[in-house]
């Protein structure tokens, strides 16, 4: 009935580079051989035109693998040339921005099928009013235009009823009192007013705060790049929000089924003359059987959910456990579009057909997590160190209860992290950082998936699937075998089990097997992760060109300039001075600490100020007695391998630091490498404290390693970079491998977001010392003396 | 009249031992039938030292007097022992001081003055201006330092000199100063039976390129023990490049030797065997043992790091090395010796805090196996109190802590080679000349107050002998990870170390346990 009905029609997908348009194009070309065109409605890109976009989005799909597999790739291109088509055809615009050819290929076409749509349940308010609402009210028109009357398939959502309870029948949708027309109108205008509010002297001075408290010390560029980049966010999230709020409002569970409602109503109301039949499939997930068990593309719905539980990031879930939770795999929404193409409307009154699977083969929430559960316990996902995560049992507390926990957790661990980012304690509390850092990230995770999909979990409302089955019936037995759409036909656990998880599973990438070769035995951490560092550095060996800079302070060695002063001013006067020269510090400490979070720059110049007046002759000596007493001490051995490793790859090395000459300097020649530093001036042969130059700190450092590079003719995209604080961000920005070493809590948000390379070095252990001499030592006393 | 070493059997009113435990001390009941074996007390010190080095002096063995040696105009260098030697360090004066000031005196009165000072540290670190003070006292320290003396470097390029080939083969370097003066005057300290003799200018003085040639696993492997010279292929190879050494430049040898009077009267308890524990030394020792286990790690490091042993001179010889070194060996035999009757299953052994490389700084754990199956284990001649395969079990916490100023090939030593292979020969093959020429520590050993970067190397084959012969090793109250890196098993307390090592040797094994320090010489019928 199917394949007969379609012989020899032309048809046009809209959507066709999306997951269920391409399912259709597939099961087209594989089941129905004797269709004459298909014709693919693609926008050309601003990166590609359409014709490219067919080869890169469409053809190249894994769903084509079957086909490809049964033809052979010269078999399937002549399928392709001979049966696809291209339709320039452009939803966001009036009258779609045909040519005259496309309208032609348009009046040619006996079915159009409209799946195109924004399927993201928290897109912002305009994009998807334009794309679900306007762009189907335009494909209409355009058809209506054009003066052909094919058969409009038009793919709506089951939940256009919004949150009803009860039966909800396959009829033409309520009128729920509103013009699509002007809600339309409102959505898209949204986005100039909530531009400009972003604008607000009160909104952009709050967002360049914030960009300043994450950002401050990386310098000016860094912080309004980041302003402006937390405004777009705010924007995109102002959209969202009003776009959520709106459909609420109006009775819907998200601006998804909202705008889907209306172009209901508007194709509808515009479909005049033309046959419409429009499908609403429920929660579309992998396919059962074709074109491969466990078809799949992007993830949609319930994979979020899925892994999160797998992954133990959702440890509970709130919904009523008996609830339907309406699920259908995508290739029986396929054959429904199919069977309600080839069945067009007699009564030229628009018939509505619903692809859902709780009338016919109920799945209720209660199994769906067990059948979870089940899963995960036979086939874990695995952590980082290759160790089973284990399964917790859900008790379906309400979604306000589960939302308000989460929330407070969230805020705990806010406040959490607002503190240590604020400690002075640098790299010691890394580790503490980057956990508060994984644990908010989870709670996040955990509260967007309640907000967006809580209220499915809360379905109430069975979809009546009379119209589909009354189809289904008029199939005939020959033809059932080709086009399965009954939901009836299939069980639950089989679908779960074998197709949806492993697939969910498979495209999440997640950590499954036990790893190969040595394993951690729970008595050994895991080894460092410098391996890619380590191949990179090989790469590269032999290259004169390649450059590794790094930072000294912090990521050489654990010091700051704070305790080299200290240690040696304390060298410079008798004990008894001391205890005075201790508590003018101490009472100086709190202005540091601020000035240091605001700004490293800043912070060096007020603090080197403390140098005003002393021996610069004395101040070297001392500073060369420091590297024994405290450089050497604190040294990160993996820092002085990794500078030994870059030289014996022939690599040019530079030290890059605010630090002072005097301290840096001694170290810089015991390794035999350059140095870039402070210098303070000097004045009749006493330190001035003021600086020769302003202090290598922010985007000075990446402008400086630039004059630098280009003056010894360094590439710095090969060049390597390893640094420790946010302050050197446009230094590691400017160089091809950069490496956070014991990044502070916010360079490690940093490197994280970019993917940078994040290392752990620690002091040798059992070396802390206060940076003081030894007050018995004769040696000290005798220096004092002198 | 000294009491001499003694072997004790234990019965039911044996009261428990003391074990060293690094910076702490443990208190263990040894099963019944087990042997203690105590080292000899201190021997009595010669009354007056200055005039016995005077005599000796005066009238050295097989030389001329080192007065009529001396002449004005003569390049004259002065090289000693460094800090490695004795241990605890000797409280002040130093032996080496008292020999020194009158070696200087005499040089004075000859009218001599291009005078060097060398601490012969071979591979070691550069002492630090205290420590070095604390050798040589303040006057030779404030008169000479830094411009006449100084420490040697067997880095650098300019100043040590390449003599000869011996007839084995061996390369033989010399500090260019030594090599080029008229006369050396090495001042030894002899502690053990392996310091002294050709050892001295051999090792002290040379660069790694002569040091190489008897520090290696094969020759480490063939010196049973290091601690008896006449069965030690070290020594053998030593005594080869001190005999080129002698041809080539006049050398006069003054070595001295102490008692074994290792502790202060505040821990003499340690010193005492435990039956002889007076009721102060109970008290001093639960006070210890208190403090100890409680107290910060760096903070018992700082008190165990303070003690200053009050070593008695026993002997000063001088003249001709060969000659000298018998007496000297005669010494310290004398001194150490205890006779012990036949091998056991089972040997155990305290690991004290202190081996001759972390002088004031940690015991690493790679220095904890060169102390307990290297040092302490080897103080043994014809066999050693072990029998071959049997089970070797040490007390020591051997926490996971490097000095990074004095060790820093240490740490990668053991973060790198030990994670990689722990057997000796194969280390050495792969990473003998990578820890040895690597620039980094080349500098911190030319520059600052590190061992050379082959050094944790040497620790380790010290070691090679006892694991080879040993069926295992047990490490009792030690951190798990560190021991199993090191190749080794862990137990928490010495029952279980028993019971382990059962396993190895059978049930109703024989137990030796061998409480040193003081040091003692196991002379094993």
């Amino acid at each position: 009935m199917i394949a007969e009905a379609l012989k020899g029609k032309t048809i046009l997908v809209t959507g066709s580079t999306g997951f269920l348009g391409k399912s259709i194009v597939e099961k087209c070309l594989r089941s129905i051989p004797d269709i004459k065109r298909i014709n693919l409605a693609i926008r050309s890109s601003a990166r590609r035109p359409a014709s490219e976009r067919l080869e890169r989005e469409v053809l190249a799909s894994p769903a084509f693998k079957r086909l490809k597999d049964q033809l052979g790739e010269e078999g399937f291109a002549k399928l392709a040339r001979e049966k696809l088509g291209v339709i320039e055809i452009d939803l966001g615009r009036d009258g779609l921005g045909l040519t005259e050819e496309a309208r032609a290929q348009i009046r040619g076409c006996d079915v159009v099928i409209h799946s195109a749509a924004a399927v993201e349940f928290d897109n912002p308010a305009d994009l998807s009013a334009q794309t679900n609402l306007l762009g189907a009210a335009r494909l209409v028109e355009a058809l209506k235009a054009s003066g052909a009357k094919p058969h409009l398939v038009h793919i709506s959502t089951a939940y256009v009823g919004g949150m009803l309870r009860g039966l909800v029948r396959e009829e033409a949708p309520h009128d729920p009192g509103l013009n699509w027309r002007h809600e339309a109108e409102v959505l898209t205008n949204l986005r100039a007013p909530v531009e400009e509010q972003s604008r607000r002297p009160e909104i952009l001075n709050k967002l360049r705060r914030e960009a300043r408290s994450r950002m401050g010390p990386a310098g000016t560029p860094a912080v309004a790049r980041t302003t402006e980049r937390l405004r777009e966010r705010w924007v995109k999230d102002k959209l969202v929000e009003r776009g959520r709020v709106h459909a609420t409002a109006m009775g819907f569970s998200d601006i998804y089924s909202f705008t889907k409602a209306m172009a209901e109503q508007a194709v509808v109301e515009l479909h005049g003359d033309i046959p419409l039949s429009i499908v609403r499939p429920s929660i579309i997930e992998s396919a059962l059987d074709e074109p491969s068990p466990g078809w799949l593309e992007g993830f949609r719905m319930a994979e979020p959910l899925i892994l999160a539980f797998g992954r133990g990031v959702l440890r509970d879930f709130s919904g009523l456990p008996d609830s339907l939770l309406d699920i259908i795999p995508a290739d029986f929404v396929v054959n429904t579009v199919l069977a309600v193409a080839a069945n067009p409307p007699a009564d030229g009154k628009p018939h509505v057909y619903h692809a859902a699977s709780g009338g016919r083969n109920p799945l209720r929430l209660r199994r769906v997590a067990e059948e979870a559960q089940h899963y995960f316990d036979a086939h874990p996902l695995r952590d980082r160190y290759g160790q089973a995560i284990g399964t917790t049992m859900w008790t379906f507390p309400t979604r306000q209860e589960m939302a308000a926990r989460a929330r407070t957790a969230l805020r705990a661990v806010e406040a959490a992290q607002w503190v240590v980012e604020r400690l002075p304690l640098g790299a010691t509390v890394s580790q503490l950082s980057d956990d508060l850092n994984a644990e908010r990230e989870r709670l996040d995770r955990g509260v967007n998936l309640i907000q967006l999909y809580g209220v499915y979990t809360e379905v109430d409302c069975i979809f009546d699937t009379r119209h589909v089955t009354a189809l289904w019936e008029k199939v005939p037995a020959a033809e059932r075998k080709t086009f399965p759409f009954d939901p009836a036909l299939y069980d639950w656990t089989h679908y779960f089990q074998d197709v949806h998880f492993p697939t969910v599973v498979r495209m999440s990438r997640a950590e499954t097997a036990e790893k190969r070769g040595k394993q951690p035995t729970g008595s050994t951490t895991p080894r460092a992760e410098s391996s890619s560092v380590k191949a990179a550095i090989d790469r590269r060996a032999g290259r004169k060109d390649v450059l590794a800079v790094f930072d000294i302070d912090g990521t050489l060695v654990e010091t700051n300039v704070v305790e080299y002063f200290l240690y040696m001013r304390l060298r410079a006067q008798p004990l008894e001075d001391w205890p005075l020269f201790m508590a003018r510090m101490l009472r100086e400490a709190p202005r540091w600490l601020f000035l240091e979070r605001r700004s490293r720059a800043e912070f060096q110049r007020t603090f080197y100020r403390e140098y005003d007046g002393l021996d610069y002759e004395v101040m070297k000596r001392l500073g060369r007695e420091a590297l024994d007493a405290v450089t050497l001490r604190r040294v990160y051995p993996e820092g002085m391998r990794r500078i030994r490793e870059h030289k014996r790859a022939g690599h040019r090395v530079l030290l890059l630091t605010g630090a002072l000459d005097v301290v840096v300097e001694p170290l810089a020649e015991l390794l035999d490498v350059e140095v870039d530093c402070a210098h303070l001036l000097v004045k009749e042969g006493r330190l001035t404290g003021d600086l020769q130059s302003p202090p290598p700190a922010g985007e000075a450092r990446a402008s400086l390693l630039e004059e630098y590079a280009t003056r010894e003719g360094v590439v710095l995209a090969e060049s390597f970079a390893y640094a420790d604080s946010l302050s050197d961000l446009p230094m590691l920005e400017i160089c091809g491998t950069p490496v956070a070493v014991n990044p502070d809590a916010r360079l490690s948000q940093v490197a994280g977001q970019r993917g940078w390379r994040v290392e752990r070095w620690k002091m040798a252990p059992g070396n802390w010392r206060l940076p003081m001499p030894d007050p018995r030592s004769p040696e000290y006393r005798e220096a004092v003396r002198r | 009249m000294a009491r001499p070493g003694a072997v004790i059997e234990v019965d039911r009113n044996t009261p428990p031992v003391l074990f060293h435990f690094g910076e702490g001390i443990r208190l263990e009941k040894l099963p019944l039938g087990a042997r203690i074996v105590y080292p000899p007390d201190p021997l009595d010190p010669i009354a007056h030292p200055e005039r016995a080095i005077k005599r000796a002096l005066a009238k050295p063995m097989e030389d001329d007097p080192l007065k009529s040696l001396l002449r004005r105009g003569m390049k004259l260098t002065i090289a000693f022992d460094d800090l490695s030697l004795p241990l605890p360090p000797m409280a002040a004066p130093d032996v080496r001081q008292l020999v020194m000031e009158e070696v200087i005196d005499m040089a004075a009165e000859a009218g001599i003055e291009d005078l060097h000072i060398i601490a012969a540290l071979g591979l070691h670190r550069r002492m630090t201006e205290d420590e070095l003070r604390h050798i040589v006292g303040e006057r030779i320290f404030s008169t000479f330092h830094p411009d006449r003396l100084y420490q040697h470097d067997g880095e650098d390029p300019e100043n040590n000199v390449y003599i000869g080939k011996t007839a084995e083969g061996e390369d033989v370097t010399l500090s260019r100063r030594a090599a080029e003066s008229d006369l050396v005057v090495y001042v030894n300290l002899t502690l053990v039976p392996m310091d002294g003799g050709h050892k001295s200018m051999s090792t002290g003085l040379a660069s790694f390129r002569s040091i190489r040639a008897h520090h290696n696993a094969k020759t480490l492997l063939a010196s049973r023990s290091y601690m008896n010279p006449p069965d030690s292929a070290l020594h053998h190879s030593c005594i080869r490049q001190g005999q080129l050494i002698e041809d080539t430049v006049r050398v006069f040898h003054i070595e001295t030797t102490v008692n074994n009077h290792a502790f202060p009267a505040i821990a003499s308890f340690m010193q005492k065997r435990e039956t002889d524990w007076t009721a102060q030394d109970q008290a001093m020792f639960l006070a210890t043992k208190q403090m100890t286990d409680i107290a910060p790690v760096a903070f018992k490091r700082n008190v165990f790091h303070a003690m200053r042993a009050p070593y008695g001179l026993t002997s000063v010889q001088a003249g001709q090395v060969d000659a000298v070194h018998d007496q000297t060996l005669d010494a310290v035999r004398k001194q150490l010796t205890v006779r012990v009757e036949g091998q056991t299953d089972i040997v155990t052994l305290g690991v004290p805090y202190l081996g001759p490389y972390n002088v004031n700084s940690a015991m690493n754990p790679i220095l904890v196996v060169c102390m307990g199956l290297g040092y302490l284990f080897n103080f043994y001649r014809n066999k050693p109190v072990l029998r071959k395969g049997g089970v070797l079990i040490l007390t020591h916490p051997c926490r996971y802590e490097f000095d990074a100023v004095q060790h820093p090939s240490y740490i990668d030593y053991y973060d790198e080679v030990l994670a990689d292979t722990t057997d000796p020969i194969e280390i050495e093959k792969k990473y003998e000349m990578r820890f040895a020429e690597d620039p980094w520590f080349r500098q911190l050993y030319r520059k600052s107050h590190a061992y050379h970067g082959i050094h944790p190397h040497y620790a380790w084959i010290w070691a090679a002998h006892a694991m080879e012969h040993a069926g295992d090793v047990i490490f009792v109250g030690a951190d798990r990870d560190v021991v199993h890196r090191l190749g080794f098993k862990c137990a928490t307390t010495l029952e279980d170390a028993f019971e382990m090592a059962e396993q190895t040797v059978g049930r109703y094994p024989s137990v030796t346990h061998l409480r040193m320090p003081p040091i003692m010489l196991a002379d094993v019928e």
